[in-house]
């Protein structure tokens, strides 16, 4: 296991150089005026086209620019992002906790609700609730995200003024910009209470339940149908009909026999599912105002902001290859007889 | 017992009811990201709306009155040498938000740096332009002078010569006088000083933390360089009625300056936050979580902001933006394989490249512009009409120039006198560009060739989006025949428009090859008029140019929207000055 496990971890770097080559010969394709575009900020800059790609080097060719960006990246220099306005390790600093915090409050009630759903639809297989919860499911998971959102602003934020939106309230933010509260992790309902100020905390909690509450109706959905149909595969097994046939509870039989073994193709799920969430919602993060990564990184790929869009590229790349690893690991936990050599 | 106790944790944890940002705090939430602090380098509206706020220039703009200034770090100045020079008496007892004082070695610091670094992509080249005659940094100044096989010792020869021009322009004549010699007449130098790129930094804190210094010794190291990189990029110590306190991603957070040399101001707590997602925005304003917010049009102000209670549009018929939009036509279009000019012949599957530059294909293209739709539908009727390329609150403007409305007999007519008649016989193809996701201009470009198509039915117009980039691109390697564009003003002169749009050499003007000696002349000899006493017959000129613009029509100008403001009604103090970025000046607002 352990050699398994460092031999994945060997295999990110060469994941990340092939991932930024791959953006870098993408980028290659425009021309140097499309990628200048993105050190444009207003029309009069027409004349300067010219000295912007002279500048950046944005005329040579895919070898020289790789070995400008690696020799910098090399040098712990992520570079300058022309969408924040500030070093991408800077922004990453500040919009990753985002990212981080609003995933993670997400995730969790995704997981149990389409986990629970499934395995309700799969035990009342063809009744009248599986057929509602199939119904749900394909609601859900047609629902665009926007309309999901920006119903829960309207209805929920707007009319009935619960909640909120951005990380904290207008007054929260003046106050902390200006007075001691220190970031340790830069997440707000974390640092609210290691700063022993737990009404940040609890404001932070506040505007988090709308955006993830939009998560969990768009996600769960999908993982609602697959726990259900591995969950059925799971009860048609031989070793339910004979836990069955023992006499075990069906309590017994659905939640410790066949459950545990349905979750696996869940867990598959689940983790790429997580890096995506920290990659970014972007729809989400732009409507409830949530400075998070996805939007950032929408906005470089917009305006072709190069030196961003790699440097996203390769923290999700990092991210997902470290999800990946975490699943394989949890199927150790849910499924012992699976082992790596 | 236990019910109630958990409905009131709810309740606690939903957020309660109502909740209006304090009354000594101003919440706006606006639709575009900062681009810089840094007055050099900031050339964007988001930006210099926070700017404007922290930083002073030597006069400002008298609230809402338009073309009228007051003094603000200056008391009094006074035009020299034939507006060759210009002289400054500067206010004392003036403090930075670091608490040095303000003195005249602080404002010949912000004007030469802007002169030593002048980046690119700000406005620092109209100073360039005034002061020493160069609209660009050094670097590429040698370059273009010199050549690309120029010597070391050429380039340092040229180098101490721009310096040199850099430290002759600014001069203190003492520590409350700054006098300013300019390369040449310009008469829009004083309104160039009002822009925010000229408001006056502390040069004892910038140096400080790293910027330029100040002297000889390194400027050579600042030509042309990104200033988004330094540190007044996000830190800032002006003189202004507020001071920055973070500038954190999204969200930048200022408060009232307490050693401030005017009124203190009502409101002590700002926070502007950049909220891209327009329902979002709106929520915030019906929740009160906002006192301000950015609103794309009139539709959605009369659709939705109408109907929200507490809530109040500031509008007024007379407000227009600080800028202008129109076709273009290109009388000489460049470009080999063009693919917007189909042939290239008047056979019917193209256009010549001189197509337009017989005025009758321009007036039968303006005849097919529907204005009136365009001001009725597209602005629901909240917008202001232009005669000519200049804002129509301006000096110089002329209300009475007629407006072409959509007239398709007349198109026909004059499509019919087009090039001899060969025009309506052989018929033409060619297409309309427009930005992508610009839905006026690709509004603007259907209706021309609806109209037009419905003439001839050899006459064929094809509406191609573009990229924004490949549409400054296309522009400015004028390969475009006809299209639609806008111009915002840099500073509060008429100049500023009438010399782009219509001057042969003018930014715009260049780019569709028009040349007229008539216009050239006229714009030329405005720009010695630069007494005061010589304004009115300047804007005389402007006036004419306008007449002769309509006559000559190298471009066909259109409605643009009217500006409107909305807020919270507790809001007091809002009024409306187009150059200014945010509309108003923080510091005149106050809550009921």
């Amino acid at each position: 296991m352990f050699n398994y496990i460092a031999r994945r971890l060997l295999q990110i770097p060469v994941v990340l150089f092939v991932l930024s080559l791959i953006i870098m010969g993408l980028m290659q394709l425009l021309s140097p005026e499309q990628r200048a575009a993105a050190f444009v900020t207003s029309d009069k800059q027409i004349e300067n086209l010219d000295l912007i790609i002279e500048k950046y080097h944005l005329r040579e060719g895919f070898v020289v620019q790789y070995k400008l960006w690696a020799g910098e990246v090399l040098r712990g220099n992520l570079g300058f992002s022309r969408i924040s306005k500030e070093p991408v390790l800077t922004t990453i600093r500040k919009r990753f906790p985002a990212s981080m915090e609003l995933a993670l409050a997400a995730f969790v009630p995704i997981v149990l609700v389409g986990v629970w759903l499934g395995t309700q639809a799969a035990t009342h297989r063809d009744s009248l609730l599986d057929q509602a919860l199939r119904v749900v499911a394909i609601v859900g998971w047609s629902l665009p995200t926007f309309v999901v959102a920006i119903w829960l602003v309207a209805w929920i934020y707007g009319g009935l003024g619960w909640f909120g939106i951005g990380r904290l309230p207008s007054s929260l933010l003046i106050e902390l910009a200006a007075g001691d509260f220190r970031r340790y992790t830069g997440l707000f309902t974390v640092d609210g209470l290691l700063n022993g100020r737990p009404d940040i905390t609890l404001e932070a909690l506040k505007r988090l339940v709308l955006p993830a509450t939009a998560l969990v109706i768009v996600v769960s959905a999908g993982i609602m149908r697959v726990m259900r149909s591995s969950m059925l595969d799971e009860l048609g097994k031989d070793y339910v009909r004979t836990a069955r046939a023992k006499g075990l509870a069906e309590k017994a039989v659905v939640y410790k026999h066949a459950r545990r073994n349905a979750l696996i193709p869940v867990i598959t799920m689940a983790g790429p599912m997580l890096g995506r969430m920290i990659g970014g919602i972007v729809v989400i993060e732009l409507i409830f105002n949530f400075p998070g990564l996805g939007e950032w990184a929408a906005k470089a790929a917009l305006q072709l902001d190069v030196t961003t869009l790699l440097a996203f590229v390769m923290l999700i790349g990092l991210i997902m290859a470290t999800a990946n690893l975490l699943v394989d690991v949890a199927y150790v936990i849910v499924d012992p007889r699976i082992r790596y050599e | 017992m236990k019910k109630h106790l958990f409905a009131a944790i709810v309740l606690a944890a939903l957020g309660g009811a109502f909740a209006a940002t304090p009354q000594d705090t101003y919440v706006y939430m606006q639709n575009a990201v900062f681009d810089s602090l840094d007055p050099v380098q900031a050339y964007d509206g988001a930006s210099i709306g926070v700017i404007e706020n922290i930083y002073e220039t030597l006069y400002s703009f008298k609230r809402d009155v338009p073309g009228e200034y007051e003094p603000t770090l200056a008391t009094s100045y006074e035009v020299k040498n034939d507006g060759l020079t210009y002289v400054y008496h500067l206010r004392k007892g003036v403090k930075f938000h670091s608490g040095n004082p303000m003195t005249c070695r602080d404002v010949e610091y912000s004007i030469e740096r802007i002169l030593v670094t002048m980046p690119g992509d700000s406005g620092a080249w109209f100073y360039g332009d005034a002061l020493t005659g160069y609209g660009n940094d050094a670097l590429t100044e040698a370059k273009k002078a010199l050549g690309e096989n120029a010597s070391q010792q050429e380039i340092d020869k040229f180098l101490d010569a721009y310096w040199q021009k850099i430290d002759d322009s600014v001069v203190c004549d003492d520590l409350y006088t700054v006098r300013f010699n300019l390369a040449g007449p310009d008469v829009a130098f004083f309104a160039k000083m009002l822009f925010t790129a000229a408001g006056v930094v502390d040069s004892k804190w910038a140096i400080e933390h790293g910027a330029w210094s100040g002297t000889k010794d390194d400027w050579k190291d600042w030509i042309g360089v990104d200033l988004r990189t330094g540190y007044l990029h996000n830190h800032a110590s002006g003189t202004g009625p507020y001071m920055l306190v973070k500038w954190d991603d999204k969200n930048i957070v200022a408060k009232a300056f307490d050693g401030y040399w005017g009124e203190a101001p009502a409101i002590k707590n700002v926070l502007v936050q950049a909220v891209e997602e327009e329902a979002t925005r709106l929520e915030a304003l019906r929740r009160g979580d906002a006192d301000r917010v950015d609103v794309n049009d009139w539709a959605t102000v009369n659709a939705k902001v109408k109907q929200m209670t507490g809530v109040k549009v500031w509008s007024d018929p007379a407000w227009s933006l600080a800028g202008a939009h129109v076709v273009f036509f290109n009388f000489n279009v460049q470009g080999e394989n063009n693919p917007y000019i189909g042939s290239g012949k008047l056979d019917g599957n193209g256009i010549p490249r001189d197509f337009f530059a017989d005025v009758n294909v321009r007036k039968a293209f303006a005849y097919s512009l529907d204005q009136d739709a365009i001001y009725n539908d597209i602005y629901e009727g909240n917008a202001a009409w232009y005669t000519m390329a200049l804002p129509p609150t301006w000096p110089g403007y002329d209300p009475d120039i007629p407006i072409r409305k959509l007239d398709l007999d007349k198109a026909e007519e004059y499509f019919k006198k087009a090039w001899g008649g060969k025009v309506w016989e052989k018929g033409f193809r060619l297409t309309i560009t427009h930005n992508a996701g610009n839905t006026v201009r690709q509004a603007v470009a259907e209706m021309l060739k609806a109209n037009i198509e419905s003439l001839n039915p050899k006459f064929k117009i094809d509406v191609v989006p573009l990229q924004w980039s490949d549409y400054l691109k296309a522009a400015r390697a004028k390969s475009l025949p006809i299209w639609p564009l806008g111009w915002g003003a840099d500073y509060a002169d008429p100049d500023n428009f009438i010399h782009p749009f219509y001057h042969s050499e003018g930014s715009l003007a260049k780019r569709q090859n028009f040349k007229d000696p008539e216009f050239d002349k006229l714009i030329e000899y405005a720009r010695t008029l630069v007494r005061p006493d010589q304004q009115e017959e300047r804007f005389a000129i402007y006036r004419k140019i306008g007449r002769m613009a309509y006559d000559v029509l190298p471009n066909v100008p259109y409605p643009r929207q009217s500006p409107f403001i909305v807020t919270r009604d507790n809001l007091q103090g809002v009024y409306y000055n187009s150059m200014i970025s945010g509309a108003f000046y923080w510091k005149d607002l106050s809550k009921k």
